[in-house]
């Protein structure tokens, strides 16, 4: 028996194991930090929160303040603006799981087939750009556009003798703007993960349904899309879990903060920050965030088990 | 990871076995490139803008075909003083830190993790799991930061709650584990070397691939950051925002700006191409991204999988 499998079986000796643990150490110690610590603050969506200045977090969320249980739920749930913010939240969302799934997918696999090396990486570059560009940059160029006195549609509408329109005042097509420009921004990146998905099927099945005489949708429809399916199911599990999370720059910093577009701009996340940070309502804050990441939780699970029952390789856990 | 992660996407099909024929692949090609046009067509808008004359702006707005063309914003910007140089001098120092910082926390657990007779490792792994799942949400990290490691209005603010990240140290984990053979590992410990000589002396230089894909990730993530300032930063303290807060504060920061200048060189008279400024520190963002991307687009092809939770 040669030394390195006696080392297998009895494992690593404790110096190894001591510092494995001490290069493990600094990120634990982050993790505690920032993730571990914060944890605690869940707290806060079932407390009064009544803070004595010049005392410590602590005291003032654990003695100072008094348990309401779920009072703060009832109260948000039943605040005038909740429908209204639950139902974007839910619109767009569900719209962004569907597009952001099927329009990348049809995009890398119509990109695959192309002749040329160089064109498929240019391709690639440009159309992954704005997954790259903070939505700050974005509200910008979308500023550019819609912009009353300078923007380039309102010059355009005026080329055509139409009046000009006062776009951050007018709600009326924000809903299919922020979707236009939900997808413009991942389209690109989840392409290249199809890509990367589509480029581990083996080739030689292609080539067999080839000499079968299968037409290039028959080979899109029984090879292709069957191997995709896990990687699909991996973004769709997810994307479910995130389900009343939305992407705050996206639903604020592009529509400006615009005060005549919240109705169809504002989403829970946009809620969470103006209640913690206009507001002070810490409690509502809190509880707003505590009912995201529940309701997340809970259909992350529900999905996953769902897909594990039809297809056990597609699942997350 | 099999084999097949480390193909090229671009060079999978080749001409011959393509779907397409000559004139199909015309067709397609020529799809996607007006498509990857229009995608393009924002960030070429303000590029144009950026250039674009005062004079031609007030007379026919934001155009594709500006009737003049002007460096003057650009000019105005580089000599303005000490302000767009400094939130410029606060990104990049901030997206330093993060990238340098945050390799240095999430690439040693995530080659302990990677070794299989560590005692540990289940337990950490689950230790890293539970985060993703569980949060306290924003009001309590909020309160956290700003009261307990009393972060406001600082770059720690700006740089520690984003250093690590789950997601990466399992991206990681799963290349140590399984694009290094572990006969190179263990000869090295009958060698008597110690883990850190390992990590230092092979797995980081055979891992270059997946470590730069995480770097650039990073990279992006900081260069792009401003919600922490906005979370973290108040108007006392203009000196540390990095450029992207500068544009989510563009109407006060403009006139700090003006001030500055005005100040500087003395004069009052002097009107800035204020519309066109912030088109111009838009370009500014924008360039570095599109100088890297390419880079990036190297790293990308082989250090990315979706499955990384599951390895």
């Amino acid at each position: 028996m040669n030394k390195a499998s006696v080392k297998k079986e009895i494992g690593y000796s404790k110096k190894k194991n001591r510092d494995l643990t001490l290069m493990a150490l600094p990120a634990i110690i982050w993790f505690i930090c920032f993730c571990y610590i914060p944890l605690f603050g869940i707290c806060f969506a079932f407390k009064r929160f009544t803070p004595v200045p010049g005392e410590s977090l602590f005291k003032n969320l654990f003695v100072n303040s008094k348990w309401v249980g779920l009072e703060n739920f009832s109260f948000l749930l039943r605040s005038s603006d909740m429908p209204g913010i639950m139902f974007n939240t839910l619109f767009y969302n569900i719209i962004f799981i569907i597009l952001n799934i099927v329009i990348p997918v049809f995009l890398a696999i119509f990109l695959t087939e192309l002749h040329s090396e160089k064109l498929k990486g240019s391709i690639q570059m440009v159309m992954v750009l704005p997954y790259f560009l903070s939505w700050v940059i974005v509200g910008y160029l979308v500023y550019a556009f819609l912009a009353t006195d300078e923007g380039t549609v309102n010059h355009i509408l005026g080329f055509f003798g139409k009046t000009a329109v006062q776009w951050y005042q007018s709600p009326k097509c924000w809903r299919l703007f922020l979707i236009i420009l939900g997808v413009w921004k991942s389209a690109g990146y989840s392409m290249i993960i199809y890509l990367c998905a589509i480029t581990s099927i083996d080739r030689t099945l292609y080539e067999s349904a080839d000499l079968d005489g299968a037409t290039f949708m028959e080979k899109v429809h029984y090879i292709t899309l069957p191997h995709l399916t896990p990687t699909i199911c991996t973004i769709f599990i997810l994307s479910v879990g995130n389900i009343l999370n939305s992407d705050f720059g996206l639903f604020y910093q592009v529509p400006m903060d615009s005060g005549s577009l919240q109705g169809v701009t504002q989403t829970l996340d946009v809620y969470v920050y103006k209640a913690l940070m206009q507001q002070a309502n810490f409690s509502f804050s809190a509880a707003a965030s505590f009912l995201q990441s529940l309701v997340g939780f809970v259909l992350l699970m529900v999905t996953n088990n769902i897909i594990a029952a039809i297809d056990r390789d597609s699942s997350l856990m | 990871m099999e084999k097949n992660h480390f193909k090229d996407i671009n060079q999978y099909v080749s001409p011959e076995n393509s779907a397409y024929s000559k004139k199909a692949n015309t067709v397609v090609s020529f799809v996607y490139i007006a498509l990857s046009v229009i995608m393009f067509l924002p960030v070429l808008l303000v590029i144009i803008i950026s250039f674009s004359s005062e004079d031609s702006i007030n007379e026919i707005g934001y155009s594709f075909f500006p009737k003049g063309l002007s460096l003057k914003a650009y000019g105005y910007l580089f000599n303005s003083g000490g302000f767009l140089g400094r939130a410029f001098l606060n990104s990049l120092l901030i997206t330093a830190a993060g990238v340098v910082f945050g390799l240095m926390l999430m690439c040693p657990i995530a080659y302990a993790l990677s070794r299989k007779e560590y005692k540990l490792r289940r337990g950490i792994l689950l230790f890293l799991m539970i985060p993703m799942l569980f949060s306290g949400g924003l009001v309590s990290s909020y309160m956290v930061n700003t009261q307990i490691f009393h972060l406001s209005n600082s770059y720690y603010a700006l740089i520690l709650p984003n250093l690590c990240s789950t997601w990466f140290i399992m991206i990681l984990r799963n290349y140590f584990q399984n694009a290094i053979p572990d006969s190179l590992i263990e000869a090295a410990e009958l060698d008597g070397a110690g883990h850190f000589q390992i990590f230092r002396l092979i797995v980081a230089p055979v891992a270059k691939p997946v470590i730069m894909t995480v770097a650039l990730f990073q990279t992006f993530n900081y260069w792009n950051s401003w919600y922490p300032s906005l979370l973290y930063l108040d108007s006392n303290h203009t000196e540390l925002y990095p450029l992207q807060y500068v544009l989510v504060n563009m109407d006060r920061s403009i006139q700090t700006l003006v001030r500055d200048t005005q100040y500087l060189s003395g004069m009052n008279a002097y009107t800035p191409p204020t519309i066109t400024i912030r088109m111009v520190m838009v370009v500014v963002v924008i360039l570095p991204v599109m100088l890297i991307l390419p880079f990036f687009q190297q790293f990308l092809k082989r250090g990315m999988t979706v499955g990384a939770i599951k390895g």
